[in-house]
């Protein structure tokens, strides 16, 4: 069905990046970050007015388009600028329009000092059109656009105080390791493209969804090299192993933008991406199976990380890469629904734990170190208490949002439809006790015992404005009830989440997780999720107790089995480095050494500039020969002229 | 007489040359031509450059000194050959007939010339006429003597 | 041996050929200029032994016009070459070279 409000669902956030950009310290700080917060409010407003359409037509027909205009037509290849939702979509819109809003607000209270403050709402929501255009393209070129265009904007954002070279480096770093992954997305696409050319029917764009999934039959020969090429690009977006090393650094950047990109939207565009092409993955198990498994690993391994972390975005950071690898580990094992699921809720409460961070950085004079906060629980009740339930909510306690989609996806990573993956199930397992371990541990070290900062720095902490605590109780509050959402019918919800979504993951195995998809174990439902629960509090329990009543044993902890652990995880596995000495270090000497030396100046100044001149001038030596006036030269050269013509007439003529 | 050093060697056998061309020419039923070509070539332009010979350097031009390099000698014979031999190849490569015995009444007479002179070819006759007054005029005015400096 | 056309072309020929690398080979501009005298020589004798072969004497109206052009020009030749000579005392082809670039 077309509806044309679509487009204005991405639009209106491009004109509020256009004018906050143009007019920039023009308009005042107030218009402007009332026009950056309006034009979100529109796009969310207008999103739940899209989602309720859909919800009112039939289950299997939920589909809205909004063709804009041809972008490009040779032939087969037709791509059409054009939108559209449907369930999948209106999810991340949701996501993505909602816990924008928040943040947008959020960012009032929080960037009020900066000199740059209308920069950053261009930026913002330039970056929100970016997102949307990912999400609501109706083929994989716009998704591209909006692919790309959150990359620059997260480059843009990351190095928003640039004029430090630590913030530029950083921003950089995220771009080139975002390249990386587009790289193999980009060759996916061709890949896809030129395997389908041949099955169109007149009047199909290549690139198209609908298209593409019409004719997924065909995709099975390159299915595995596709979708292994794909999630290289979701591994740069998404920050997975190998290529999520931006991802810390980032943190560089404000926190609004942590909270927005990093936590809730940009990051999970991988995730998205997945789940939009699912019938291309589902056609190549082993894809899959190296899907899951990194997603594992990244899980488990950024959680050891974030254990030794010492500032606390950094330790958010890494839990949003351990995130981030429970999504992949979804997708990986065909519940993409779950995976989605788990996008949504770690967009409540990741996004709440990172604005509640901006708002302890805020007070403690900018300060991100841990190891010099605590006691702040009594100076700002709001962010303790919202920083508290997030933390519950990621740990997994039930029946908080973070419980319910971390639980679908072990469980489905436990049964699958091949008969499961015990061993990842075990490795997400265990990082999820990590998970609330650490948190338990940032949330200590932050809030309780007693403060060990300076004076100077004491006697600033303050709660902050209602701007900054109002979307963090918000958040607070979906964290808490968002996962009612999709509630496993075990337990008495409703699934209502993995109903909605089941339509677009027809193609899957256990797409709709609870909803009779495949295997329905009840009993061994109930036991996973008790077996989750306990690890959850004992994480927590474990956590609050060692850093309460047994800091020394914290202390000692480094030292074990040799410090060996500890150095590792707290210098991430040293794994900057090795890229440093692998990658980088080759690729600089080849830059300078080949490009440079042999083919820039070799080569181009060398061979091509001087040597044209030399070569006129040689030229032009030789020719001067031909003058030189002497009279009998020039008879000679007729003589010789006479003799060829006649050799020329007589055998020729 | 090309290769001789001398210049006034050189124009001895030029006037030799030219006295074997016209009884060439004789022998060829032209005796008009033959007798034109001692007149015209042997006597009066062999003269016009003994004349000039001895008027500027004398007999032996010290410009001559060096024979001239092998090379040079070479890479003027070579081609000549060739054309020499193309020549040679084409007239090898046609078969020409015999000299007709029987000739045209008067065939190269003097009066045969005239009949030719005063009839189709009056124009060059004319034209001809002119280049010869042409070529006068132009020797009297480079002969004029200047007291012109001599520049070097 | 019957003496034919083809001895006397090439006769004509061979002395055409000489007098060409005579005047490329020396430095002597007198010489050169008789060179030039044998080179007309031998395209005369052509035009004769052709006249006499196709029984037309009208090409010995040419050779004719030959002679008198032949006048003319070394006429004309010499007395450049005299006026060379006033102004730079040489005859040596050699050394007139002020056409070089």
């Amino acid at each position: 069905m077309i509806e044309t409000s679509l487009r204005w669902i991405v639009l209106t956030p491009l004109l509020g990046a256009a004018i906050n950009g143009i007019l920039n310290r023009r308009l005042p700080k107030q218009a402007s970050g009332l026009l950056g917060c309006a034009t979100i409010a529109v796009s969310f407003l207008l999103s739940v007015r899209a989602v309720i359409m859909l919800a009112g037509m039939p289950a299997g027909e939920r589909l809205l388009t909004d063709t804009l205009t041809t972008w490009f037509s040779f032939g087969p290849l037709h791509v059409d600028i054009g939108f559209m939702v449907d369930p999948l979509s209106a999810v991340m819109i949701l996501v993505v329009t909602g816990v924008g809003l928040l943040i947008h607000i959020y960012s009032l209270g929080y960037m009020a000092h900066d000199k740059g403050f209308q920069r950053f709402f261009t930026y913002l929501n330039l970056f929100i059109f970016a997102m949307l255009t990912l999400v609501l393209g109706e083929n994989l070129p716009m998704l591209f656009v909006g692919w790309e265009g959150v990359g620059l904007c997260s480059y843009l954002l990351i190095s928003f105080w640039f004029k430090d070279d630590v913030n530029a480096d950083a921003g950089r770093k995220a771009f080139i390791t975002n390249r990386v992954g587009d790289f193999g997305a980009l060759l996916a696409f061709f890949v896809i493209g030129t395997t389908l050319l041949p099955f169109l029917h007149e009047g199909e764009g290549l690139f198209s969804f609908a298209v593409m999934q019409h004719h997924a039959h065909h995709l099975t020969g390159v299915a595995t090299l596709a979708a292994l090429l794909l999630f290289l690009g979701v591994t740069g977006k998404s920050a997975q192993i190998p290529l999520y090393i931006w991802l810390p650094d980032a943190m560089a950047g404000p926190t609004p933008v942590s909270a927005l990109i990093h936590a809730a939207t940009m990051v999970t565009a991988g995730v998205y991406l997945m789940a939009r092409m699912s019938f291309l993955f589902v056609l190549s198990p082993a894809a899959m199976g190296v899907v899951a498994a990194v997603g594992a690993a990244t899980a488990i391994f950024a959680a050891t990380i974030a254990l030794a972390q010492t500032d606390i975005k950094k330790v958010l950071a890494y839990s949003t890469v351990s995130q981030l690898g429970y999504m992949v580990l979804a997708c990986g094992v065909g519940a993409f629904a779950a995976g989605i699921f788990h996008v949504m809720t770690h967009a409540f409460f990741k996004a709440l734990l990172f604005l509640g961070a901006g708002s302890v950085i805020h007070a403690m004079s900018d300060e991100q170190d841990m190891r010099v906060m605590g006691g702040l629980r009594k100076k700002m009740p709001l962010t303790w208490a919202t920083m508290a339930i997030g933390t519950v909510a990621i740990a997994g306690v039930p029946p908080l949002a973070g419980f319910v989609s971390k639980d679908e996806i072990l469980y489905e990573t436990f049964l699958g439809a091949h008969g499961g993956f015990p061993w990842l199930w075990l490795v997400g397992f265990v990082a999820a006790g990590l998970t609330a371990f650490y948190m338990m541990r940032l949330l200590v070290l932050t809030f309780l015992g007693k403060n060990r900062a300076s004076q100077e720095v004491q006697s600033h902490i303050h709660e902050s404005p209602a701007t900054m605590t109002m979307p963090l109780v918000i958040l607070a509050v979906l964290s808490v009830i968002g996962g009612f959402i999709g509630f496993p019918k075990a337990f008495g919800g409703g699934a209502w989440l993995q109903e909605w979504l089941a339509p677009v993951f027809a193609g899957g195995h256990g797409a709709a997780g609870a909803h009779g998809g495949g295997h329905h174990n009840t009993s061994l439902e109930f036991t996973l999720a008790a077996v989750s629960t306990l690890v959850a509090l004992t994480g927590l329990g474990l956590g609050y107790f060692v850093y309460t009543k047994r800091p020394q044993l914290a202390e000692s902890a480094r030292g074990w089995v040799g410090g060996l652990p500890h150095r590792l995880f707290a210098h991430k596995y040293y794994i900057d480095e090795l890229y440093g000495k692998v990658i980088y270090r080759p690729l600089q000497k080849f830059a300078d050494i080949v490009c440079f030396r042999w083919i820039d100046r070799g080569l181009i100044d060398g061979l091509m500039v001087s040597g044209s001149a030399v070569l006129a001038l040689f030229g032009g030596s030789v020719l001067r020969l031909f003058q030189n006036g002497m009279v009998r030269f020039y008879a000679w050269i007729f003589v010789l002229g006479v003799a060829v013509f006649t050799v020329y007439l007589t055998f020729l003529g | 007489m090309v290769t001789s050093r001398s210049a006034v060697m050189a124009a001895c056998w030029l006037i030799l040359a030219f006295l074997g061309s016209a009884g060439l020419y004789a022998s060829l039923q032209a005796p008009f031509l033959a007798v034109m070509q001692v007149l015209v070539y042997a006597g009066a332009i062999m003269v016009l450059f003994m004349f000039v010979i001895m008027m500027l350097e004398g007999p032996v031009m010290p410009a001559e000194a060096r024979r001239p390099r092998p090379w040079m000698l070479l890479g003027a014979v070579i081609p000549a050959g060739v054309i020499l031999a193309m020549v040679i190849w084409t007239i090898k490569g046609v078969s020409l007939p015999a000299f007709p015995q029987n000739l045209p009444e008067g065939f190269g007479q003097p009066l045969s010339m005239a009949h030719h002179l005063l009839g189709p070819y009056l124009l060059a006759f004319e034209l001809i006429s002119i280049v010869l007054l042409v070529a006068i005029l132009g020797a009297l005015a480079l002969g004029k003597s200047e007291r012109s400096k001599p520049w070097k | 041996m019957e003496v034919g056309l083809t001895h006397y072309l090439v006769l004509a020929a061979a002395v055409f050929v000489v007098g060409m690398v005579g005047f490329v080979v020396r430095r002597n501009v007198i010489i050169m200029l008789m060179c030039l005298e044998l080179m007309l020589s031998g395209v005369n004798l052509t035009f004769v032994a052709f006249s006499r072969e196709l029984g037309n004497d009208a090409g010995h109206i040419f050779v004719l016009m030959n002679f008198a052009v032949a006048a003319a020009e070394v006429a004309i030749g010499l007395a450049i070459l005299v006026e060379i000579f006033r102004r730079r005392r040489t005859v040596d082809a050699d050394d007139l070279n002020t056409l070089m670039e």
